[in-house]
C-alpha cells in the first residue's frame, strides 16, 4: 500500500491505479514473459485495493473525498493533453505503418523508401538549401494568390448578397466555371499568363475565390433580418451597419470559408506547378520524379501537407482571435 | 429446315473456335508516354496487322508519363514500356531493373528552331541568343546541353528562358526568343505551318540545328525488366518482333500505316478526300514494295507521297499528321532498326553527369542490349 501512496505523490491521479497493468505491459513489450508480468502486478499489490479500500477510515475518506476532486479537476486536463498529443500519435501510426510497409517489402524500396531515407534527404535539401528556395516560392504564389482571392471572392459575395439580380445572372457562369477541374484550363492560363510565377497566382485565385464567396453571401444572408431592422431604425449608415452588424455576424462563416480557401490555394499553386514545371514545390516533385529521387518526391509531399496544414493552423489561430468574444458569451 | 441448323450448328462452332483461339492470347501491356499520336503508328500497326497476335499475344497500350513507365516495367506490373535513353540512365543508376531491349528511334529528335532570314547560321552564332526549352529538364535539355558543348560553348554562353511546352506560340509571337529547343519531328513543321499561312511574326521559313548532327545520344527505345529478360528472354522477343515488324510497315507504307492508326489517334485529320488519295497510294505502295525496292527507293517513294498528297488536298493543316509521320519515320529510319551502340550510350551519360542529373559513371554494359535487334533481321 504503501507503493500505492508513493505512486500517487508522484504521478496524477488515475495513472496508479492503472499502473500495475501499465507495468505488464512494459514488461511484455520488452519480451518479459506474461507469467512473470502478472507477479509484477502481485509485486505492486494492485490486487489488495479492492479489499483494502473495504477497511477505509474515515480520514482515509477524506482523503478520497479530496482525491475525487482533484480527479475531477485532472481528468479535463489529461483529456486536453491526450487531445494534443493525438496528431503526434497519429503522425506515429503512418510512420510505423509505412515502416512496415518498407521492411515488408509490399513495393520494391524505389517505389516507397524507408522512413530513415526521407528523412535523410529532408535534412540534405534543407542543408543545401533546395527544399527551402521551392518552399518559398510555393508559399508567395499561394498568399499572394490567397489574399487577392479572398479580396475578390468577398467583394464579389458582398456585392451578390446585396444585389440578389446579380446572383441570378452570375451564378450559372461562376458554378459553371468552377465545376470545371483546374487542370484542365490551366495550360491555357500558363500561355496567357507566362511560365513565371504570375499564371499560378491567377490559378490560386480562381481556386480561393468561390468558396470565399458562397461563404461571404452565406456569412451575410445569416444576419438576422431583426437585427438589420433594429440598425435601420437607428439610422446606421451603410458603413455602420457593415462594421457593426453584418461583419461581425457573418465572421464565423467567412473564417470557415477562409480555413477551406487556404488548403485550396496550395493545391491550385501545385496544380501551376506542376502543369508548368519551373520552380516551387510542385515543380520540385516533378523534376525528382523525373530523376527517379523517390525519397526527393516524398519530401516534397511531405512539406505540401505541412505547408497546407500551417495555413489552416494560422487561419485556426486567426479565427480563435477574432471570435474570442463568443467564448465569453457575448453576441 | 434441316440446313438451317446446320448453319447454325456450323456458325456456332467456328465463333466458338474463334473465341478459343483469342483465349489462348496472353494478355500483354505496353506502356507508351505522351498522348495517342501518330508518331506511335508503329505500335497501332503492330497490332492492327495482327503481328502480336500471331506472337500470342493481345496487346493493349497504356499511356503514361516516363517516369510512371519505367517504375511499372522496374516493378513487374508492366513488362514493356516505350522510354528515352536518358530515363534509362537515370532510372538504372537509381535502383531500377530495366534493360533497353530495342533503339526505336535512331536519331536523336531534339534540335533548335530558328527564323532562317537570322543572322544565326551556325551553332557557334547562338552565343548571347535567346533561347527557350520547356524546362531545365528532360530530352530537351540534355540535347541542348550537348549541343552546346559538341560547339565548344555551355549554358552561360546563352541566355535560356523556360517557356513551358508552348514553343510554336511563344516563337511565333515574335521578340520573345531568338530560337527555341523542339522535337524535330513535329514543332519545326508546326511553326512553318504557320509561317506559311502568315501567322508566325515576321517568319518566312525557319532552320533547324539537330543534335544529332553534333553528337550521337541514345533516344527512345523499348524497355523491359531484367527479371523478365533472364526468365523469359522468347516472350521479350516475341513483342519486340512484332513491334519491329509493324515499324517497318511503317517505315515502307505510311500512307497504310496513317490509315491503320485512326482507330488509335483520336482526331487525326482524315477527310474523305485524304481517305481516298492515302488508300490509293497505300495499293500502289504495296505494289512497289513487291518489286524488293531498294532503302534509297522507299526514302524516294515516301517523298513522292507527300508531293502527291499536297497536289491532291488543298488544306495544309490535313496534311499536317502525315508530315509529322514522315519526319518521324526520317528519325526512325536506319540500316539496322532497333540496334544501339555503346558510343551513344556514353555520350549520354556524359551529358547527364554535365547536367548533374547522374553523380557518377554508371556501368553501361548491362543496360542495353542487341540480342533482339539480330534476331529481325
Amino acid at each position: 500500500m504503501r507503493e500505492g501512496e508513493n505512486c500517487e505523490r508522484m504521478l496524477p491521479v488515475g495513472f496508479c491505479n492503472t499502473w500495475p497493468l501499465v507495468m505488464m505491459l512494459i514488461h511484455m513489450l520488452a519480451g518479459v514473459s506474461y507469467a512473470t508480468a502478472s507477479i509484477s502486478i502481485l509485486e505492486s499489490g494492485a490486487f489488495l485495493i479492492p479489499f483494502q479500500s473495504a477497511k477505509k477510515s474515515s480520514t482515509t475518506m477524506k482523503a478520497d473525498v479530496r482525491r475525487q476532486r482533484q480527479k475531477r479537476a485532472y481528468s479535463p486536463m489529461l483529456l486536453k493533453g491526450i487531445r494534443r498529443l493525438a496528431p503526434i500519435l497519429t503522425v506515429l501510426i503512418i510512420v510505423i505503418i509505412w515502416q512496415g510497409i518498407y521492411t515488408a517489402e509490399v513495393y520494391p524500396s524505389f517505389l516507397i523508401p524507408s522512413p530513415a531515407s526521407v528523412l535523410e534527404t529532408f535534412v540534405e535539401s534543407v542543408q543545401d538549401g533546395i527544399l527551402l528556395y521551392h518552399l518559398s516560392i510555393t508559399l508567395q504564389e499561394t498568399l499572394i494568390g490567397l489574399l487577392i482571392g479572398v479580396a475578390i471572392g468577398s467583394s464579389l459575395g458582398y456585392i451578390i448578397a446585396n444585389v440578389p439580380i446579380l446572383e441570378d445572372l452570375l451564378s450559372p457562369l461562376i458554378v459553371a466555371f468552377q465545376s470545371t477541374p483546374t487542370i484542365a484550363y490551366a495550360p491555357l492560363l500558363i500561355l496567357w499568363f507566362g511560365n513565371d510565377i504570375q499564371s499560378k497566382i491567377v490559378i490560386v485565385v480562381i481556386i480561393v475565390f468561390f468558396p470565399t464567396m458562397m461563404n461571404t453571401i452565406a456569412g451575410l444572408r445569416a444576419v438576422p433580418e431583426g437585427l438589420r431592422d433594429v440598425f435601420k431604425v437607428m439610422k446606421a449608415t451603410r458603413w455602420q451597419l457593415f462594421t457593426k452588424l453584418e461583419l461581425p455576424a457573418a465572421l464565423a462563416v467567412l473564417l470557415v470559408g477562409l480555413k477551406t480557401s487556404a488548403t485550396l490555394a496550395v493545391i491550385g499553386a501545385v496544380v501551376g506547378e506542376f502543369v508548368s514545371v519551373n520552380e516551387g514545390l510542385g515543380s520540385m516533385v516533378a523534376i525528382a520524379r523525373n530523376q527517379y529521387d523517390t525519397p526527393l518526391v516524398f519530401v516534397g509531399v511531405i512539406s505540401l501537407s505541412l505547408l497546407a496544414l500551417s495555413l489552416y493552423t494560422l487561419v485556426s489561430f486567426l479565427e480563435y482571435y477574432l471570435l474570442r468574444w463568443r467564448r465569453f458569451g457575448r453576441t | 429446315m434441316i440446313k438451317r441448323i446446320v448453319i447454325v450448328l456450323l456458325f456456332s462452332v467456328v465463333v466458338y473456335g474463334v473465341s478459343i483461339a483469342q483465349d489462348d492470347l496472353e494478355d500483354e501491356r505496353f506502356l507508351l508516354t505522351f498522348v495517342p499520336n501518330i508518331q506511335f503508328s508503329p505500335l497501332y500497326v503492330a497490332i492492327e496487322q495482327g503481328y502480336a497476335e500471331d506472337a500470342g499475344y493481345n496487346l493493349t497500350i497504356e499511356y503514361l508519363n516516363e517516369p510512371d513507365v519505367v517504375d511499372l516495367v522496374a516493378a513487374g506490373q508492366a513488362n514493356f514500356g516505350m522510354v528515352s535513353g536518358e530515363q534509362v540512365i537515370t532510372a538504372v543508376s537509381r535502383q531500377r531493373p530495366i534493360v533497353y531491349v530495342y533503339e526505336w528511334f535512331q536519331q536523336y529528335p531534339v534540335g533548335v528552331v530558328l527564323d532562317a532570314a537570322s543572322d544565326i547560321t551556325q551553332v557557334s552564332d547562338l552565343a548571347g541568343k535567346r533561347i527557350g526549352l520547356p524546362g531545365r529538364f528532360g530530352a530537351s535539355y540534355s540535347g541542348l546541353t550537348t549541343l552546346l558543348t559538341a560547339n565548344d560553348m555551355s549554358e552561360r554562353d546563352v541566355e535560356l528562358q523556360e517557356i513551358g511546352y508552348v514553343a510554336p506560340d511563344v516563337f511565333c509571337t515574335g521578340g520573345a526568343v531568338d530560337a527555341v529547343v523542339v522535337y524535330l519531328n513535329n514543332e519545326p513543321l508546326q511553326i512553318q505551318l504557320r509561317a506559311d499561312a502568315g501567322d508566325c511574326a515576321d517568319v518566312e521559313s525557319v532552320r533547324v540545328f539537330p543534335v544529332a548532327e553534333s553528337t550521337d545520344l541514345v533516344a527512345n527505345g523499348i524497355i523491359t525488366s531484367t527479371e523478365l529478360l533472364e526468365r523469359d528472354p522468347n516472350h521479350v522477343s516475341a513483342i519486340v518482333m512484332a513491334f519491329d515488324h509493324g515499324l517497318r510497315d511503317v517505315i515502307n507504307n505510311p500512307a497504310r500505316a496513317y490509315l491503320l492508326s485512326e482507330a488509335y489517334v483520336e482526331g487525326l485529320p482524315l477527310s474523305d478526300e485524304l481517305r481516298e488519295a492515302l488508300n490509293t497510294l497505300a495499293d500502289e505502295q504495296d505494289a512497289f514494295l513487291a518489286d524488293q525496292p531498294t532503302r534509297e527507293d522507299i526514302i524516294a517513294s515516301r517523298s513522292a507521297m507527300l508531293e502527291t498528297l499536297q497536289s491532291t488536298i488543298a488544306d495544309p493543316a490535313e496534311l499536317i499528321q502525315f508530315q509529322v509521320l514522315l519526319a518521324s519515320i526520317n528519325l526512325w529510319d536506319a540500316d539496322q532498326l532497333g540496334y544501339s551502340d555503346m558510343a551513344s550510350w556514353e555520350a549520354m551519360q556524359t551529358t547527364l553527369i554535365e547536367l548533374g542529373s547522374l553523380d557518377d559513371a554508371i556501368d553501361l554494359e548491362g543496360i542495353f542490349t542487341n540480342q533482339f535487334v539480330d534476331e529481325t533481321d
